[in-house]
């Protein structure tokens, strides 16, 4: 598993049970932003999440053409450790609950 | 470690740190991005804020630390890899604060494509808008030269 490069402290504020998803998939999902700069993203996305520059573009792209992203999936701890990453890089990353399940 | 030293135009670039110091100054108490902070307790949220805050504190300091007396004698800024990442998260932060506070009235479109009626805008606007354009230069020097993702 890839392990963000740094992390808030997520992992030590374990979610209420009431807030707990049976399902435990969630999404990190970056939006679209006027100033980020497109070569900025693309290197944010390489370093944050390990991607390889051609799927690092395609998701840039898609953050600029669709207006959002979804640039990882599993476990909420470990999508909220992502989110804070981002956020920490001036991305707009949120969290979102996997409503398919 | 690979180091790059930026010779910069002193008389274009030193009239721009009034107008980044004050969007700095500004970037203190605030996030440049209001963060979507994960439904938690109270304290989570405040404690993720908190924590961006201190990154962002110290990300501009670093940035600002690159104009310091050595700068104005010889106009030359150092980067390399123990500073080019929290430079990086500065310009963005600044940028976002440009915009939002001087030059969001000219319209992202403009903003991107470099367009803007530059002899119609005062002068504050004008320096905001040259300092938002050399920060996006300057991020685009690190990533092209530095390759901060480590993967070179």
């Amino acid at each position: 598993m890839i392990v963000a490069e740094t992390s808030p402290n997520p992992q030590a504020r374990p979610a209420p049970a009431s807030q707990q998803q049976p399902a435990d998939l969630w999404h990190v999902v970056v939006l679209n932003d006027p100033v980020n700069l497109m070569s900025y993203v693309v290197m944010v996305f390489k370093k944050v999440l390990a991607f390889d520059e051609m799927k690092a573009r395609k998701h840039m792209l898609e953050v600029h053409e669709q207006g959002r992203s979804v640039v990882w999936s599993g476990v909420r701890e470990q999508a909220e450790a992502y989110v804070f990453t981002l956020q920490q890089w001036h991305l707009s990353a949120v969290l979102e609950a996997d409503e398919a399940r | 470690m690979k180091r790059v030293e930026v010779k910069l135009n002193l008389e274009a670039v030193a009239p721009l740190l009034d107008v980044i110091k004050d969007a700095a100054d500004d970037l203190r108490p605030v996030l440049a991005v209001a963060p979507h902070v994960p439904d938690h307790e109270a304290d989570f949220a405040d404690g993720w804020k908190r924590e961006l805050l201190e990154g962002q504190n110290g990300d501009i300091g670093v940035f600002l630390g690159l104009f310091g007396s050595e700068f104005f004698l010889t106009g030359v800024v150092p980067l390399d890899p123990t500073n080019s990442e929290a430079i990086l998260r500065a310009c963005s932060a600044v940028r976002l604060r440009l915009r939002a506070k001087h030059l969001e009235p000219l319209g992202d479109e403009a903003l991107e494509s470099n367009e803007v009626p530059l002899e119609e805008m005062p002068e504050t606007q004008q320096k905001a808008f040259a300092a938002y354009v050399f920060l996006a230069t300057l991020q685009e020097l690190i990533v092209q030269h530095l390759d901060p993702t480590g993967l070179e």
